[in-house]
C-alpha cells in the first residue's frame, strides 16, 4: 500500500510508511551524509528547490528542514548564494545520541507490550551491551 | 476581440469538418452535372439532391462545431484557450456561415440562372429569390439556437421547425398578390412585395443571430 | 511581480441545489497549494471560476494580475488548464494538438514537448481517440506544461492514472516548479499526493472553505491524544479538541492546535498520555469535516 519514492538523481530515499514528519526524514539523512562525509564539510548542497524538485517533496518541507538544519549547525546558507555544509558540523554524537533514543524509546514500548518489568528490560539491556563488547572485542583478536 | 484567436478557432473547426465538406461539395456538383444535363427528370432530382445536400452540411456542420463540443467534452479545452466567451461565439457563427453560405449561393445561382434560362417559368424568379433566403433564415435560426442551447434536442426541433417554415412560407408567399401573380408565366417581375418580403427576411436573420450573440454575451456559465 | 498569483475575496455562487459561501482564497507565487474536498464540495466550481469559465455572483477573482472574469482572455494566456472532465478531439493526433497550440502561446517550448512525449511514453502520431483514460490524461498535461505557463490549474491530475504514471505527473509538476515564478493550484482526492508536494493546502467542504494553512503547520498542529483515565477522573478539557472518541476510561482527543504543554497539562488533571500520534493529512481532512458537519446539525 505504501511506495517509497527513489529518485534517480538524489541518493536521499524518502520512505512513505515511515510514520515521521518527512522533514525529520530529510534531515536525518542528510546529517548521515554529513556524518559519514559523503556531503563534505564546506561543500554545496543542492538548493531548497533543486532537493524539492528532486525529491518530489514540497518546497516547504524541504524548506523547514534547512532551517532547522541550520540551526543545528549542519549547514550554513548564504544569502544569495544557496546552501553548503558547515566548515566544521558538529553533529556525529547528537547523530548518534538522537539514534540511541530513538531505540531506547522503542525498547520501552515493546517491554510494555510484552510485560515485562523496568527492571527486566534494564536487564536485557545490560546483557545485550555485554554481548555486543564481547563481540568487538574477539573481531580485534581476530 | 482577438482576431488570430478566432481564426484560429475557424480554421480548427474547418479541419474537422472537412469530410464532411469535402462529400457535400463532391455530392452538389454532381446535382449541379444532373440538373444540367439529365433532362426533365434530371432536372427535378437534381434539385432535389441539391436541397437536401444543402439541408445535410447546415444540419452536420451545425451539429459538429455548436453541439459537438458539448457532447465531446471538448468545450473546456476550447474555453481553456486565451478567448473571451465572445471570441468563441463569433468564431462559431463564422465558421458556420462561411461553410455554409458558398453552398447556398451555389444552389441559389444555379436555381436562378435555370429560371432565367427556360422562358416559361421566368416568372418563378421573384418567388425562387425569396424562397433562397428563407432557406437562409431558417439555417440561422438553427445555428442561433443551437450556439445558445448547445442541445441535440433543441437544435433538432429548430432545424423541423425551420423545414416546417419553409412549406408554411412557401405556400404563403406563393399567394401574395405581389409575388404569386404572374409566377408560372415567362416574365420576371418584381414588385414592391417582393423588396419586403426580403427586407424582413434579412431583418429576421439578423435578429436571430444578434440575438443569439447577446445571449451569449450574458451566459454566466459557459461549462 | 505578483505576490499573489490568485486571490478570491468573498467570492459567491448560487446554483439550484448548491452554493459557494464566501470563498477567500490567496495562492503566493511560486507555491504549489492542494485542494482537498468531497465530490460536489466545491472544488471544480471554484476552479472553473478561477478560469473564468463561471461568473461569480459576489466578490472578486483575480488571476495572474488580471480581474476574473473580465480580463478571462488575457490570464488564460499565461495558463495551462487540465480537468477531469476535459477531453482533447478524439478524431485528431497529439501531434495536431501541439502544432494547434504552438502559434497561440508565445512560450510554447516544442523541445520540452518532445521531451515530454518520451517521458509520459505517448506517441505524437497516435490518435487521441485511441489513448487508455492514463494516457489521455498525461497528453492533456503535456499540452498544459508545454505552454511554459505561469499558473498551472489543474482539477484532479491524477484520479485515475496508475501508480506509474501518478508518479512521473507528480515529477513533472515539481519540476515545473523549479522556476520560482510558477505557481501550481490542483484539486485531488488524493491526500498522499498533496501531502507530498504541497506547500499550502485548503480544504473545501460543502461550498466553504473551512481550513487553510501551509503544509507543515497543518502536520505540526493536529495530534490525537490517547489517554488513559482513572476512574474519577472527566476528560481533560483541552484547546481545539474537535474529536473526542475511544472510550469512556480510554479516550481519544483529536486538536488541531497542540502544543507539547497540553501533555503536561493531561498529567496534572489526572490523565495519563498514552500516546500522542500524528495524523495523515487525510485523517486531518476528514476529522475536520465530520467536526464540522456535526456542529452544524447539533
Amino acid at each position: 500500500m505504501y511506495t517509497q519514492y527513489i529518485d534517480m538523481h538524489s541518493d536521499i530515499v524518502i520512505s512513505q510508511s515511515d510514520s515521521r514528519p518527512m522533514y525529520l526524514q530529510i534531515m536525518e539523512q542528510i546529517k548521515q551524509r554529513v556524518a559519514v562525509g559523503e556531503w563534505a564539510a564546506g561543500e554545496e548542497i543542492p538548493s531548497i528547490r533543486q532537493l524539492a524538485v528532486a525529491l518530489r517533496v514540497s518546497v516547504i518541507t524541504i524548506k523547514r528542514a534547512y532551517l532547522e538544519l541550520e540551526r543545528e549547525g549542519v549547514i550554513v546558507t548564504q544569502q544569495g548564494k544557496g546552501s553548503i555544509v558547515a566548515p566544521n558540523p558538529d553533529l556525529s554524537p547528537r547523530l548518534y545520541d538522537e539514534e540511541f533514543s530513538r531505540h531506547l524509546e522503542k525498547v520501552a514500548e515493546l517491554g510494555e507490550l510484552l510485560g515485562l518489568s523496568s527492571e527486566e528490560i534494564a536487564r536485557r539491556t545490560r546483557e545485550a551491551s555485554r554481548r555486543m563488547n564481547q563481540a568487538s572485542r574477539t573481531k580485534e583478536n581476530v | 476581440m482577438n482576431y488570430s484567436m478566432v481564426k484560429s478557432l475557424v480554421l480548427k473547426d474547418w479541419y474537422f469538418q472537412r469530410k464532411a465538406i469535402l462529400l457535400c461539395l463532391g455530392g452538389g456538383i454532381a446535382s449541379l452535372a444532373i440538373v444540367a444535363f439529365g433532362g426533365k427528370v434530371g432536372f427535378y432530382l437534381g434539385l432535389v439532391l441539391l436541397i437536401t445536400i444543402l439541408i445535410v452540411i447546415a444540419a452536420t456542420v451545425v451539429m459538429g462545431t455548436l453541439v459537438g463540443e458539448r457532447d465531446n467534452q471538448t468545450l473546456a479545452f476550447v474555453m481553456s484557450l486565451p478567448i473571451s466567451f465572445r471570441d468563441y461565439t463569433a468564431a462559431k457563427m463564422l465558421v458556420n456561415l462561411l461553410i455554409f453560405i458558398p453552398f447556398w449561393l451555389v444552389l441559389t445561382a444555379g436555381s436562378l440562372g435555370l429560371v432565367l434560362a427556360a422562358p416559361p417559368i421566368r416568372g418563378l424568379f421573384a418567388f425562387t429569390v425569396i424562397m433562397a433566403v428563407e432557406i437562409l433564415v431558417s439555417t440561422c435560426l438553427m445555428i442561433a439556437v443551437a450556439l445558445v442551447t448547445e442541445s441535440k434536442g433543441w437544435t433538432t426541433s429548430a432545424m423541423i421547425a425551420g423545414n416546417l417554415a419553409l412549406d408554411v412560407v412557401g405556400y404563403m408567399v406563393a399567394h401574395i398578390p405581389g409575388i404569386g401573380n404572374g409566377m408560372f408565366g415567362p416574365v420576371v417581375h418584381w414588385r414592391p412585395a417582393a423588396t419586403v418580403s426580403l427586407i424582413v427576411e434579412f431583418a429576421l436573420i439578423a435578429l436571430m443571430l444578434g440575438g443569439a450573440f447577446f445571449i451569449q454575451s450574458r451566459k454566466r456559465e459557459f461549462i | 511581480m505578483n505576490e499573489l498569483s490568485v486571490q478570491f475575496d468573498g467570492v459567491c455562487k448560487r446554483y439550484a441545489h448548491f452554493a459557494l459561501e464566501d470563498i477567500h482564497l490567496e495562492l503566493p507565487t511560486g507555491s504549489i497549494m492542494g485542494f482537498i474536498g468531497a465530490n460536489g464540495a466545491g472544488k471544480s466550481t471554484t476552479i472553473r471560476i478561477l478560469m473564468g469559465l463561471v461568473h461569480q455572483d459576489k466578490g472578486s477573482v483575480q488571476v495572474l494580475g488580471h480581474p476574473m472574469p473580465a480580463e478571462q482572455a488575457a490570464a488564460k494566456f499565461d495558463i495551462g488548464f487540465v480537468s477531469e472532465d476535459m477531453r482533447l478531439y478524439g478524431a485528431a493526433t497529439l501531434a495536431w494538438h501541439m502544432d494547434f497550440l504552438k502559434p497561440i502561446y508565445p512560450r510554447w517550448d516544442a523541445a520540452y514537448a518532445e521531451v515530454l512525449a518520451r517521458r509520459f511514453d505517448l506517441k505524437p502520431e497516435q490518435r487521441i481517440k485511441g489513448l487508455s483514460h492514463g494516457q489521455r490524461v498525461k497528453a492533456a498535461l503535456l499540452l498544459a506544461l508545454a505552454r511554459r505557463p505561469r499558473l498551472l490549474v489543474l482539477d484532479e491530475p491524477t484520479t485515475g492514472l496508475d501508480p506509474v504514471a501518478r508518479v512521473e505527473v507528480l515529477g513533472e509538476l515539481m519540476a515545473a516548479l523549479a522556476d520560482e515564478e510558477r505557481t501550481i493550484l490542483f484539486s485531488s482526492h488524493n491526500t498522499l499526493d498533496v501531502e507530498q508536494i504541497s506547500d499550502q493546502i485548503t480544504f473545501i467542504d460543502r461550498g466553504r472553505i473551512i481550513d487553510s494553512d501551509d503544509k507543515e503547520t497543518f502536520l505540526d498542529r493536529w495530534r490525537r491524544l490517547r489517554l488513559v483515565l482513572p476512574p474519577d477522573v472527566a476528560v481533560p478539557h483541552l484547546p481545539g479538541v474537535v474529536e473526542v472518541g475511544g472510550s469512556g476510561r480510554l479516550p481519544v482527543l483529536t486538536t488541531n492546535c497542540f502544543e507539547p504543554a497540553m501533555v503536561s497539562v493531561c498529567n496534572e488533571l489526572g490523565a495519563t498520555v498514552q500516546a500522542v500520534d500524528t495524523m495523515t493529512l487525510e485523517e486531518i481532512f476528514l476529522a475536520n469535516v465530520h467536526s464540522r458537519r456535526e456542529r452544524v446539525t447539533a
